[in-house]
């Protein structure tokens, strides 16, 4: 009976240390995240180790079971790079015409600005992080929490937790990474975010024109592009995506706009961080309201 | 001596979860190695030692989770508890009730993480892949229990009912 009351209180004072911790977490506490990031730089060799003595099964594995899938993504990639080949002249004739409406327009995706380019060495651990990769650049590379991470096809997401030689970065597919989006058909901006079981779909469901005027907002193009605000923590005019779908809501005084993402978060090797410290250290992203 | 035993067994389980488990994965979910280390240990060092050892074990695999810290602790130590004490009123082991109560101690597990997630507002925890999650991982530790008990059990220090 004693023990079984002591256990009780065990118990109980596990589930208080755990939502101390949970509060203490949430309010960001500094000195929790410093325990953190050191325990993980503590494992890092022994999980660097593990990886290189043992991570060969996980690669037989992956091409027991899926040696269809890689044969068949092969033969894609064969067709696309025929394809790829055929367009290059094309590209090369449109990339004076891009570079003069860039400068008419001022948009500089990224400029000259510093920036790290990094491996991405692990996909998702467990089964509920599907939208987190860990790199191999951390603090000792200049990377800090909540720098924008990229790719030539547009935003990957943001530095979400950083250690000395590794980060973890939160994907743009993530239902929890809100950004201020600027719609560029339109030139209206809004707060979109990732779509919970679709890795390829992002969508603009908030802040846009019409529940600020009260009128219904201009509509934008099926297939224009989405890209970064101004007013967003991040740099701004980072792709983001094309427009596939606007729904109006609310008698077309809100509208409900679907992105189709211009990274396939699916298949990364290789991403950029942009060494630029992001807007404010509030979340979620913050758009200015007219 | 069975402290370090068992953070020998943890940090194995951890370092197999971040390795290989991330390769390996069965319809496309991992096996939740930890969570099967957690239950093992209320089976065997009973629901008060037992809750304490699986709350170190998930705030560790907290570390590399997305989820807030102290969301696998709690999780793991209310199943561990729980277990111990179904465990404490049983006669003795058999290698089938080791699994049965696997089974149904992981799906308790990560359906209590997906649902104290979505309670602390994380989004996209409660989904059509839950159930997935949850029936797979389980069946895999289901099958692994009564292979890895006789490792836990040495590192709690306990011996079998059977």
């Amino acid at each position: 009976m004693a023990v079984a009351r002591r256990s009780r209180y065990r118990l109980l004072l596990l589930v208080l240390t755990a939502l101390a911790l949970l509060t203490l977490d949430f309010r960001n506490y500094g000195p929790l995240e410093t325990v953190q990031s050191g325990l993980r730089d503590l494992l890092r060799p022994l999980v660097a180790v593990t990886d290189t003595v043992l991570g060969p099964l996980g690669d037989l594995w992956t091409a027991a079971w899926e040696y269809d899938d890689l044969s068949n993504e092969n033969e894609q990639l064969r067709a696309e790079l025929g394809r790829l080949r055929g367009e290059s002249i094309q590209i090369e004739a449109n990339r004076e015409a891009y570079r003069r409406l860039l400068e008419a327009t001022e948009i500089e995706y990224a400029g000259d600005m510093q920036r790290v380019t990094a491996t991405v060495i692990r996909d998702l651990v467990g089964n509920f992080a599907d939208d987190v990769v860990t790199i191999d650049k951390g603090r000792r590379h200049g990377v800090k929490a909540g720098m924008a991470v990229i790719t030539g096809s547009g935003l990957v997401g943001r530095i979400e937790t950083v250690d000395t030689h590794h980060s973890t970065v939160e994907l743009i597919s993530s239902p929890d990474f809100t950004i201020g989006v600027r719609l560029v058909d339109t030139d209206d901006v809004g707060l979109g975010h990732g779509v919970a079981g679709d890795p390829t779909a992002f969508v603009v469901d908030a802040g846009l024109h019409g529940l600020q005027t009260g009128q219904p907002g201009p509509i934008p193009a099926v297939g224009s592009a989405v890209v970064t605000a101004a007013e967003s923590r991040y740099p701004a005019d980072i792709p983001v995506g094309r427009v596939t779908d606007v729904s109006d809501v609310k008698g077309g005084l809100a509208q409900v706009v679907s992105v189709a993402l211009a990274v396939d978060t699916r298949d990364l090797g290789f991403v950029t961080v942009l060494l630029v410290a992001p807007l404010g250290d509030t979340e979620p992203d913050v758009v200015s309201q007219p | 001596m069975t402290g370090l035993k068992m953070v020998a067994v943890g940090l194995t389980a951890l370092l197999l979860q971040l390795t290989v488990f991330v390769d390996v994965r069965i319809g496309g979910v991992a096996p939740e190695l930890l969570v099967l280390v957690a239950v093992l240990a209320g089976i065997s060092a009973g629901s008060g030692r037992g809750s304490v050892i699986a709350f170190c074990i998930g705030l560790i695999w907290d570390l590399y989770l997305k989820t807030p810290l102290g969301l696998s602790a709690i999780s793991f130590a209310l199943v561990a508890y729980a277990v111990g004490s179904i465990e404490e009123g049983l006669f003795r082991d058999t290698r089938l009730q080791v699994a049965a109560i696997a089974f149904m101690a992981t799906t308790g597990a990560v359906t209590l993480y997906a649902l104290l997630g979505e309670l602390v507002g994380q989004r996209g925890l409660v989904d059509g892949d839950l159930v997935p999650i949850a029936v797979i991982a389980s069946s895999v530790n289901a099958v692994a229990a009564p292979m890895v008990i006789p490792l836990v059990r040495w590192a709690v220090g306990s011996s079998s009912k059977t």
